[in-house]
């Protein structure tokens, strides 16, 4: 018995009050010779029909490991899901079959990946590894899912696509690859599209034509996005809410306008202050101090204490607040925003409650 | 006004002391970034009607030629000593070809490549091995330019064993490890696999590895991309250390065009296959004069939330053409809200036409699309 529920109306699961999309408290590592690396250490959100969520976060803090667990395409071993829960329309993806898991890719949950040029296979030519999608899905034949795909590449934009579409993935520019990757995953219309890092190998202009197209789709067709991305720009422009990651958790949570505007986790406030402007060209940039840890020997208490300027050690530090053994979680910081740290009333400038 | 910077104490001192062939004249140890200040060295680097066409051809066993896309048709780019040239445009326009031949990758169609006043394609031998050692490159992929099979210390020091005069046997670990630290990774990865590490960690082990060959020039092709804006912020200040340090010259290609503006002294912005407008960041940011340029920096996402939907935005209307058939006259034509019949007609030439810098439209007239600085 399958009940998946992929022909259910959005807008009648969100009445329900089912969120498309709920993690729990999600950990994966990879066991390795050189010891277990703690890729994912508890993540939790949720997301509705048509919600935009984008997630940033430091380079390897997770997020793309987190994705590919929610796409049930993490390679284990080495990977490890060592704890928490996914749900999809309020069923768990780590509990159904693999039959079910299967058709729930596509249709269900669909990824744009990071990697452009190895996700295509370089000896079938795009056209045909688009057609592919509706070939297995929908049973379509050879010439139709061709002729469908000539229509996804025009939708991406890709010049002179009814020319192009029996090149191969070689003959084609990163930028150009990456619409072909958007391609593939939107081609089945689904619930859930996950981005990462949709749209960096693309110049701006067609940047933004891509992120409007994702937008049309997501009205059209009440898909949640989740937006993994460094383009605090775009993330600005196109998401309601963000989670920022570091060493594998959410440090901080919130709208885009607050989150952006007043951070609250020392980590976030040192994004804001890395970014280049275009406005002016500045002088040195300011990141933040220090080296991203080792995710095999995560730092204790809090794991941005090494490098953090708020950081209380010591007798400085508040009763069970003491950053390098007390662990900050997640918690309430001001209505509507969440931060993991012991200070985040002082890094935001109100008094603790 | 560029800051005084320290000197030696956040530049790379095992890049400087360990070696005794530190390549090239040392910049002048002055205070200030002389890139930033627009006194540049000689020209090191001299590119003349650049062309790469690439065949286009039908059919799997037989194939037949149908076409050529003219990835590169006719760049111009001159590079000097301790300079740095941005190079933007839109994805596809031929960025990537163009490093791809600046290193000989890719053997050029037609025109020439001319370094320290020697064409490369005549160079035999010696020259040509010392200049790979001199010209490196950071490659866009940071996935599929990386060898799945080799450790990540092994990739870092690969080339050495062809350049074996670059670094002394015994030390090569340490420096290996040096190297990673200079570039935001935990030493300790060095017996790792190019898969255990994320996108961003996969670029930087592509800049050690540039790194590793002590070069003049490095091509960039996307090296910050991949990473979050605060290690893209210590990269970005690593290649401006060196640069103070040892004069080195980047063509540094990116899409995010504030991180352009902020390393580049030139920048040149390109549109299928050739170059639209160059200036000093200065000329193309605050007074852009190509319509394609003004699109470009219109379209920048601004990630001040009370800025959000303060600038208007140039839709570009149509498709980007193919390369494999371009427009007449002005390629920028079928998308130009100021198209006028000579433009069709008659190529725009890459000259000033009185705004202060070059810009290939017939119609060139500087309009200012960033925001200058909003607070
Ligand atoms: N097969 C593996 N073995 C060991 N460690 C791994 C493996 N795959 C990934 N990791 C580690 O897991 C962490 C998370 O990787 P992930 O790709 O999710 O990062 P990310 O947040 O997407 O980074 P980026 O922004 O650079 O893409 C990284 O620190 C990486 O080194
Ligand atoms: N080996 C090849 N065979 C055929 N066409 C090619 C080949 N390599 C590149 N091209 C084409 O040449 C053009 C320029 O590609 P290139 O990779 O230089 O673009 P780019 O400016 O670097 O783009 P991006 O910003 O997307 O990386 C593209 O149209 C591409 O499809
Ligand atoms: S808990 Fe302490 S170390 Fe961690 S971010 Fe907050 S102030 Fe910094
Ligand atoms: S030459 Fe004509 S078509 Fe080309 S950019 Fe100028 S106005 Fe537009
Ligand atoms: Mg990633
Ligand atoms: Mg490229």
């Amino acid at each position: 018995m399958t009940n998946l529920d992929l022909t259910k109306p959005t807008a009648e699961l969100a009445a329900q009050g089912t969120p498309l999309l709920e993690v729990d408290d999600l950990r994966v590592e990879f066991r390795t010779r050189s010891g277990v690396v703690k890729a994912v250490n508890g993540v939790s959100y949720s997301l509705g029909a048509g919600e935009t969520l984008a997630i940033l976060g430091e380079s390897g803090s997770g997020k793309s490991v987190s994705a590919q667990a929610i796409m049930g395409i993490l390679e284990t071993p080495p990977a490890v899901i060592s704890g928490g829960g996914i749900w999809f329309q309020g069923r768990n993806v780590l509990e159904m079959s693999a039959e079910d898991q299967r058709r729930i890719r596509g249709p269900g949950i669909s990824m744009i990946f990071q990697d452009a040029l190895s996700s295509l296979n370089p000896v079938y030519s795009v056209g045909f590894q688009i057609g592919e999608m509706f070939r297995a899905h929908r049973g379509m034949s050879r010439k139709a899912a061709r002729a469908k795909a000539v229509e996804l590449m025009d939708r991406v934009r890709i010049p002179a696509a009814a020319r192009r579409v029996d090149d191969y993935p070689h003959q084609f520019s990163g930028g150009m690859r990456q619409r072909v990757m958007i391609a593939m995953a939107i081609a089945l219309d689904p619930r859930i599209l996950i981005a990462d890092e949709p749209t960096t190998a693309l110049d701006v202009t067609v940047q933004a034509q891509v992120m409007d197209l994702l937008k049309d789709l997501q009205q059209e067709t009440g898909m949640g996005l989740i937006l993994i991305t460094h383009d605090l720009g775009v993330v600005n422009e196109v998401a309601d809410d963000v989670a920022v990651m570091y060493a594998g958790e959410i440090v901080e949570r919130g709208t885009v306008d607050d989150v952006f505007s007043r951070p609250s986790h020392p980590y976030t406030d040192g994004l804001m202050s890395s970014v280049p402007q275009v406005e002016a060209k500045g002088g040195r940039l300011r990141p933040i101090v220090g080296q991203p840890p080792n995710l095999a020997d995560i730092p204790s208490g809090c794991p941005f204490h090494p490098r953090c300027s708020h950081r209380r050690l010591g007798a400085e530090a508040a009763p069970g607040r003491e950053c390098s053994t007390d662990v900050p979680p997640l918690r309430l910081v001001v209505p509507g925003r969440e931060a993991a740290c012991h200070y985040s009333e002082e890094v935001l400038g109100v008094r603790a409650p | 006004m560029s800051e005084p910077r320290e000197h030696g104490a956040t530049a790379a001192s095992s890049l400087s002391t360990s070696s005794p062939s530190t390549p090239g004249t040392p910049a002048p140890a002055g205070p200030a970034r002389a890139g930033a200040r627009g006194a540049m060295g000689e020209s090191l680097l001299e590119v003349r009607g650049l062309q790469k066409h690439f065949p286009l051809t039908q059919g799997i066993v037989f194939k037949r030629t149908i076409g050529h896309v003219r990835a590169v048709d006719g760049v111009d780019l001159t590079l000097r000593r301790g300079e740095t040239v941005g190079l933007v445009g839109e994805s596809g326009c031929g960025k990537s070809t163009v490093s791809k031949l600046i290193v000989a990758l890719e053997r050029p169609t037609a025109g020439s490549i001319l370094y320290k006043g020697k064409d490369v394609a005549r160079m035999g031998g010696r020259a040509l091995k010392a200049y790979r050692r001199e010209v490196q490159i950071i490659f866009q992929d940071p996935y599929a330019s990386l060898n799945p099979r080799m450790t990540v210390g092994d990739i870092v020091a690969e080339g050495w064993a062809v350049h074996d005069d670059v670094a002394p046997r015994k030390g090569r670990l340490k420096r290996t490890q040096e190297l990673l630290d200079r570039v935001g990774l935990n030493p300790d990865y060095v017996n790792r696999y190019p898969h255990q590490f994320s996108g961003g960690q996969r670029q930087r082990i592509g800049i050690a590895r540039a790194l590793a060959l002590q070069p003049e020039v490095i091509v960039c092709d996307e090296p910050v991309s991949a990473l979050d804006v605060s290690v893209q912020a210590q990269v970005v200040n690593l290649l401006e250390d060196l640069q103070d340090e040892f004069g080195l010259s980047y063509l540094f290609i990116a899409h995010d065009l504030s991180v352009v503006r902020h390393i580049s002294d030139r920048v040149a912005v390109m549109y299928l296959g050739s170059i639209v407008e160059e200036g000093t960041d200065e000329q193309v940011y605050a007074s852009p004069s190509h319509p394609y340029t003004q699109a470009l920096l219109s379209s920048v996402p601004l990630h001040e939330p009370h800025l959000r939907g303060q600038k208007d935005r140039i839709l570009l209307q149509g498709d980007v053409p193919s390369p494999a058939d371009p427009p007449s006259g002005c390629r920028f034509r079928t998308r130009c809200w100021k198209a006028q019949d000579v433009c069709a007609q008659e190529a725009p030439a890459l000259v000033d036409r009185g705004q202060g810098h070059p810009s290939a439209c017939h119609f060139a007239e500087a309009r200012m699309v960033v925001p200058v600085d909003v607070e």
